[in-house]
C-alpha cells in the first residue's frame, strides 16, 4: 500500500540546516499495523506528516497504492486524504466550537456526503466508540480518554485505508490508553492499515511490526507477530 | 457545509466577545459614521444636477480690471439680456433672474410673505423645475401671470383650485394684482436657484426707469446655449459684445490707471456653468469650496480605513489561537478555499452586522448630525444611483479587502504546522505595525488640523473688529414698516428707557442677522482723473457714536447742520485711496450733486474677516431705504435690555418677521462654513481616534496574550513591573509618535492653503504639532495601560503556565 524510497526532508533556517529524514526507506502492506519508534528528534513526525500528505518531501519517493504522490500540489494530496486517510493525535485536536456529533461529521462534509446518510454514518460510528450519549456536549466537557474516542471516530467516519495516528495514548492515562489501543486494534482487523507514532514499549507491542529511527532513518526493523 | 460554516463562525464570534465586539462596534461606528459623511457629501455634489440642459446652462459675469481691484459681479443692467440674446444666436434661452428682498401677497385680506423672483418667460423652459398644473409655455406670457410653488399654493389657498384666481402682491407701495397661471413643484433642496413664487421681470419695481439704464446693476442673468456652441467660440462672441457694449466703461478704466488682463481687456464677460454654482465664490456668497465635500469623502474613508486595519490586524492577531483549528480542518481534507470561504463568510457575517448596526446608528443621528451640522439633506439621494453605488462599493471594498486578506493569509498556512498550533502569522508585526502607524498618522492628522481650525475660528470671532459688538442689537427691519419711520419711532420710544445709550439706522447689517441676509454696496466715480471704487453705507445718525467707531479727524453727521445730506464719512482706506494731503477737503462728484467729506473714522471691520478693509463711504440720505436699525444699550443687563427692545419694536411693528440679535451672533454667523468644517474635524478626529484606540486596545490583548511567557521569564529573572510596561508601551509609542512625525508636515501645508483663505489669520506654531503628539500620545499610552499593567502584575508563575 506504501512504498517509500530515499524519502528525504531538510529543514532549513538562516544558519542551520537539519536533516529530518536521510534518503529513508520502507513498505507497509495493506492490512498492517505498524509502529514506528524512536527518541526526540529522530524524525518520527516529519515521517508522518509526509506519509499523511501535511508536508511534502524534499526527495525521494513515496507510491500510494502504486501512485506517486510525492510531489502532488496541495489540492491533489487534499482531494487523496480525505478520502484514505484519518489522523489521530496526541492532543485529540478536536474543535472546540464543534459538538462531539459535529466533529465526527466535519469529513463527511468535506467528502460532500448528503446530510441524512451524514447522520446515519456518524451515528453508527459513535456507537460503536461508545460515546453516543455525549453526542450533543463539547470536547471541553469529556475527559481526556473520551475525547480520544471522538478523535478516533472521526479519523474512521469516512472509512478509510490508512490510519495515522501520533502518540494517540501520550496524553492518557493508561486505563483509557489501553481502551484507545484495543480500538485501533479492532479496526486493524476489520483492514484498516494503521502507522502509529509511539514512545511507549507498551502500546507498540499491540503492533505487527515494530519501525525504530534514528536520526533519519531506520535502525532495525522489528516483526512481532 | 454553509451551516457548518455558520455555526462554527457564530460560536466562534461567540466565544471571543472581545474582538467580535470590537469588530462590530468599530465597523458599525464606522460604516455609520461613513453613510451621514457621505450622504452630506452627495447631497452637495448634487446641487442643480437635476436640470435636463444642466450642460448648456450658464451664469454670466463681468470682470472688471479696476485701479487696485479685480472686481467679479453678476448684477446686470436691464437692457443687457435683451441685446445680448440679439447678437449672440448661439443662445438658446436667456433669462433675467431678480431677487428684490421678501415680496407680500395678499389674498382675502391674508398676507403672506414670499420669496419672490423676477424672470423671463424663458426661464421654465431652461430650467427644470416641473409644473403641476399649468403650461411652461404659456406660464409667463402675460405680465400679470404668477408661478406658485405647491408649498406656497397650499399655504394660500389650501385644498382650493388656484389655478385662474387673483392675488396682489406689494411692489413698492401699491398692490398689484397677479393672476394664478401655473403651480411648480416646490423646488428641491439641492438647487441653488430658490423662489417660491415667480413673476415676469417686467413687474420689478424700478423698470419703467431703469429698462434702457445700462448703468444699474440689480439682476443675475442665466443663458442656456445651444448644444453645439463650444465654450470658444462663445468666449469669442462673448467678447464682440463686451467691446460693443462697454467700450466707454473699458476706456473710463484705461484713463484711471487700471491694468488689463492678459488679453488687454479692462471689462470681460465670463461663464460659470450651472453645475458649478453651488462651489463659485463669485455666483453666491453662500457658495462652498468644491474641497468640501471630496472633504467629507475623505473623512469618511479615513474612518473606514481605520477601522478595516483593526479588523485585519485583529483577524490576524487572531489566527494564533485558531491554528489548530484550521490545520485540523485541512487535515480532514478541506482545500484552501474552502477555509477562504469559511473565513472570508466569517468577516462577511461580521461585515453585514456592522452595516446594520451603522445604517441604525446613522438612521437614529440622522437628526441630531443635521442640526449639529447645520446641513439640509434631500431624501432623493438615497435613490441616488451613485449615492448607492458608492455605498455598495465601500461596503464590498471592506469586506472583501478586512476580511479577505486575513482569509488568504490563514488559508495559506502549513498544515503540518497549524495542526500542532505552531505558526508564524501572528508574529508579521511589519504589516501589523506598518498599518498601525497609517491609522494614527490619519488620527494625528485630524487632531492637527482641528486644532489648527478651531484657534482660526477662536481668532475670528475675538479678534478687534473696530467697532463694539457686544453691546449692540440689531434688528431687521423687514417689508412690513418703512424704514425710516421704524427708525424715528424706536429712537422716541426707547429714548425713556435708561439702559439704551443710542439708536442708529443703516442699509447693510454687520455680519449676517436673524434675516439671514447680507448684502453689499458700491459705487465707483471719477475723481481727479481716477476711477475710484468705494463701498457704500447708507447710514443715519449716531452711527459712530453707537457701534463705538472711533473719529479720527473732522467730525460726525450731526443734526446741528442742514446739509449734512450732502456730507459723508469715510474711512482711513477710502481717504488713503483719494490720496489728498488733507481728506476732509476732497469734494466728490456724484450724480449731479457734490459730496463733501466730513470725517474720517479708523478703519473698522464692515465685512468679514475673509477680505481686506476696503474703501468705505458712508451717507445719510432720506431717499434711500433704511433696512436694519442699531441700538447701544449698557453692558450691565444685557437680556433685560434685548427684551425691552424687543417689547418696543413689537409695538411699532407687530408684523415683524425676524428676531433681534447682538451683533456678536451676527458677526459670528459669518464664520458659519468655517464652524461647520470645525465641528466636522472633531467629529472626524474623535471617531479615528476612538476607533484606533479600538484597535490598539485589541491588539494589546492580543500581544500580551502571545508574550506572557516572555513577561514570565522576565520577571523570573528580575525585571520590575515598570521596566515590563516599558519594555510594551515603548514599541507602541514608538509607533504612534512616529505616525504624529510623518502627519506634521502634511496636515501643517494643508492648513496653511487653507488659512490662505482669509486675509486675517493665525500663523501655525511648532506648538500645534506639540500638543498633537501629546495627545496622540497619551490617549494610546492611556489604552495600553490597561491590559500591559495587567500582565505586568501577574504572578510570574501564572504567566509560566499559559503555555
Amino acid at each position: 500500500m506504501i512504498k517509500i524510497s530515499e524519502l528525504q526532508k531538510v529543514y532549513r533556517t538562516e544558519e542551520v540546516e537539519t536533516i529530518a529524514l536521510n534518503k529513508l526507506t520502507f513498505d507497509v502492506k495493506e492490512g498492517e499495523f505498524v509502529a514506528v519508534m524512536g527518541p526526540s528528534g529522530c524524525g518520527k513526525s516529519t515521517l508522518l506528516n509526509i506519509l499523511g500528505l501535511l508536508d511534502d518531501p524534499d526527495g525521494g519517493s513515496f507510491l500510494f497504492n502504486g501512485t506517486e504522490v510525492a510531489h502532488f500540489n496541495e489540492r491533489k494530496r487534499a482531494d487523496l486524504r480525505k478520502r484514505n486517510i484519518g489522523f489521530v493525535f496526541q492532543s485529540f485536536n478536536l474543535i472546540d466550537e464543534l459538538t462531539v456529533f459535529e466533529n465526527v461529521e466535519l469529513p463527511l462534509i468535506y467528502l460532500g456526503v448528503k446530510g441524512p446518510e451524514r447522520k446515519q454514518r456518524v451515528e453508527v460510528v459513535l456507537d460503536k466508540m461508545q460515546i453516543m450519549h455525549r453526542r450533543n456536549h463539547y470536547p471541553q466537557q469529556l475527559s481526556g480518554g473520551q475525547q480520544q474516542r471522538v478523535a478516533v471516530a472521526r479519523a474512521v467516519v469516512n472509512n478509510p485505508k490508512l490510519i495515522l495516528a501520533d502518540e494517540p495514548t501520550g496524553n492518557l492515562d493508561s486505563s483509557n490508553g489501553n481502551e484507545v489501543m484495543q480500538l485501533l486494534t479492532d479496526l486493524n482487523e476489520q483492514g484498516t492499515t494503521i502507522i502509529m507514532v509511539t514512545h511507549s514499549e507498551h502500546d507498540s507491542r499491540y503492533s505487527h511490526r515494530i519501525i525504530r529511527m534514528l536520526d533519519g532513518q531506520t535502525v532495525t526493523e522489528n516483526i512481532l507477530v | 457545509m454553509l451551516k457548518n460554516y455558520l455555526k462554527i463562525a457564530i460560536r466562534n464570534l461567540w466565544k471571543h466577545k472581545t474582538f467580535t465586539l470590537t469588530n462590530i462596534l468599530g465597523l458599525a461606528v464606522a460604516f455609520g459614521a461613513t453613510l451621514l459623511l457621505s450622504l452630506t457629501a452627495f447631497h452637495e455634489l448634487s446641487y442643480d444636477q437635476f436640470h435636463t440642459h444642466k450642460t448648456s446652462l450658464q451664469q454670466l459675469y463681468r470682470e472688471v480690471h479696476r485701479p487696485n481691484t479685480i472686481e467679479n459681479a453678476t448684477a446686470f443692467p436691464m437692457p443687457f439680456t435683451p441685446a445680448l440674446k440679439t447678437e449672440i444666436p448661439d443662445i438658446v434661452h436667456a433669462s433675467r433672474y431678480g431677487e428684490f428682498g421678501s415680496n407680500i401677497l395678499r389674498y382675502k385680506d391674508h398676507e403672506f410673505q414670499y420669496n419672490t423672483v423676477y424672470v423671463d418667460p424663458d426661464f421654465l423652459d431652461m430650467f427644470s423645475f416641473p409644473l403641476i398644473e399649468g403650461d411652461k409655455k404659456t406660464a409667463l406670457n402675460t405680465l400679470a401671470g404668477i408661478v406658485l410653488t405647491e408649498k406656497v399654493k397650499n399655504s394660500i389657498f389650501g385644498k382650493e383650485e388656484a389655478i385662474g384666481r387673483t392675488v396682489e402682491m406689494k411692489t413698492d407701495t401699491a398692490w398689484k394684482p397677479f393672476v394664478v397661471t401655473a403651480i411648480a413643484k416646490d423646488v428641491p433642496e439641492n438647487s441653488s436657484l430658490e423662489f417660491a413664487a415667480l413673476i415676469r421681470f417686467e413687474n420689478t419695481p424700478a423698470y419703467q426707469g431703469a429698462k434702457d439704464d445700462w448703468d444699474r446693476n440689480d439682476h443675475d442673468v442665466f443663458v442656456e446655449l445651444s448644444p453645439q456652441t463650444s465654450a470658444a467660440s462663445f468666449g469669442q462672441k462673448l467678447k464682440a459684445f463686451t467691446h460693443k457694449y462697454y467700450a466707454k466703461q473699458a476706456k473710463d478704466l484705461k484713463t484711471s490707471g487700471a491694468a488689463p488682463d492678459k488679453e488687454g481687456e479692462f471689462v470681460s464677460l465670463r461663464s460659470i456653468p450651472l453645475t458649478d454654482l453651488h462651489f463659485n465664490s463669485i455666483a453666491s456668497s453662500a457658495g462652498i469650496n468644491k474641497f468640501y465635500p471630496y472633504l467629507l469623502l475623505l473623512i469618511a474613508a479615513f474612518i473606514l480605513f481605520i477601522a478595516s486595519v483593526n479588523f485585519v490586524n485583529l483577524s490576524l492577531g487572531r489566527a494564533f489561537t485558531r491554528a489548530r483549528e484550521i490545520g485540523m480542518r485541512k487535515v480532514l481534507g478541506a482545500r484552501r478555499q474552502q477555509i477562504l470561504s469559511q473565513f472570508w463568510g466569517e468577516a462577511l457575517l461580521i461585515c453585514v452586522a456592522s452595516l446594520m448596526l451603522g445604517i441604525l446608528l446613522a438612521y437614529t443621528l440622522l437628526p441630531g448630525y443635521k442640526t449639529l451640522f447645520n446641513q439640509s439633506l434631500s431624501p432623493g439621494i438615497l435613490r441616488s444611483p451613485w449615492f448607492l453605488g458608492s455605498i455598495v462599493l465601500g461596503f464590498a471594498a471592506v469586506s472583501l479587502l478586512a476580511g479577505g486578506y486575513p482569509a488568504w493569509v490563514l488559508s495559506a498556512l502549513n498544515t503540518s504546522q497549524t495542526v500542532k498550533g505552531k505558526i508564524t502569522v501572528a508574529k508579521n508585526y511589519r504589516l501589523r505595525n506598518s498599518l498601525m502607524v497609517i491609522q494614527f498618522v490619519l488620527s494625528g492628522l485630524l487632531i492637527i488640523c482641528t486644532t489648527i481650525v478651531w484657534q482660526q475660528l477662536n481668532y475670528l470671532r475675538t479678534a478687534p473688529l473696530g467697532y463694539n459688538k457686544q453691546q449692540v442689537l440689531s434688528i431687521p427691519i423687514g417689508a412690513h414698516i418703512d424704514g425710516q419711520r421704524a427708525l424715528d419711532l424706536m429712537r422716541s420710544r426707547l429714548a425713556s428707557i435708561p439702559n439704551i445709550l443710542s439708536v442708529t439706522g443703516t442699509d447693510i447689517n454687520m455680519g449676517r442677522g436673524r434675516d439671514n441676509s447680507s448684502s453689499s454696496s458700491a459705487i465707483t466715480f471719477e475723481y481727479k482723473g481716477k476711477q475710484i471704487q468705494s463701498n457704500w453705507l447708507r447710514v443715519d445718525y449716531d452711527y459712530a457714536k453707537t457701534l463705538d467707531i472711533q473719529l479720527i479727524k473732522g467730525r460726525d453727521f450731526s443734526r446741528d447742520y442742514s446739509m449734512d445730506s450732502a456730507a459723508i464719512v469715510i474711512n482711513e482706506k477710502m481717504a488713503a485711496l483719494l490720496g489728498d494731503k488733507d481728506p476732509l477737503k476732497a469734494n466728490i462728484p456724484l450724480d449731479a450733486s457734490h459730496l463733501q467729506v466730513v470725517g474720517v473714522v479708523k478703519d473698522f471691520h464692515f465685512k468679514s474677516l475673509h477680505r481686506e478693509i476696503a474703501p468705505l463711504t458712508m451717507v445719510i440720505r432720506r431717499e434711500w431705504p433704511l433696512a436694519y436699525i442699531f441700538v447701544k444699550v449698557a453692558p450691565t443687563d444685557l437680556p433685560g435690555s434685548l427684551n425691552a427692545v424687543q417689547k418696543v419694536w413689537k409695538t411699532i411693528n407687530p408684523k415683524a418677521e425676524s428676531e433681534i440679535s447682538f451683533l456678536d451672533e451676527n458677526t459670528d454667523k459669518q464664520y458659519r462654513k468655517e464652524a461647520r468644517l470645525s465641528r466636522i474635524f472633531i467629529s472626524g478626529a474623535l471617531l479615528t481616534i476612538l476607533i484606533s484606540c479600538m484597535g490598539l486596545f485589541a491588539i494589546v490583548v492580543l500581544v500580551m496574550g502571545q508574550r506572557t511567557k516572555e513577561i514570565g521569564i522576565r520577571k523570573v529573572l528580575g525585571a520590575s513591573v515598570a521596566s515590563i510596561f516599558s519594555l510594551v508601551a515603548r514599541e507602541f509609542l514608538v509607533l504612534v509618535g512616529l505616525a504624529v512625525l510623518i502627519a506634521s508636515p502634511i496636515a501643517g501645508w494643508l492648513m496653511n492653503k487653507w488659512l490662505q483663505d482669509f486675509a486675517y489669520h493665525i500663523h501655525i506654531s511648532i506648538w500645534v504639532f506639540l500638543f498633537a503628539a501629546a495627545v496622540a500620545l497619551l490617549i494610546a499610552l492611556f489604552t495600553i495601560s490597561f491590559q500591559a499593567l495587567k500582565t505586568a502584575w501577574l504572578n510570574p508563575v501564572d504567566n509560566l503556565k499559559s503555555e
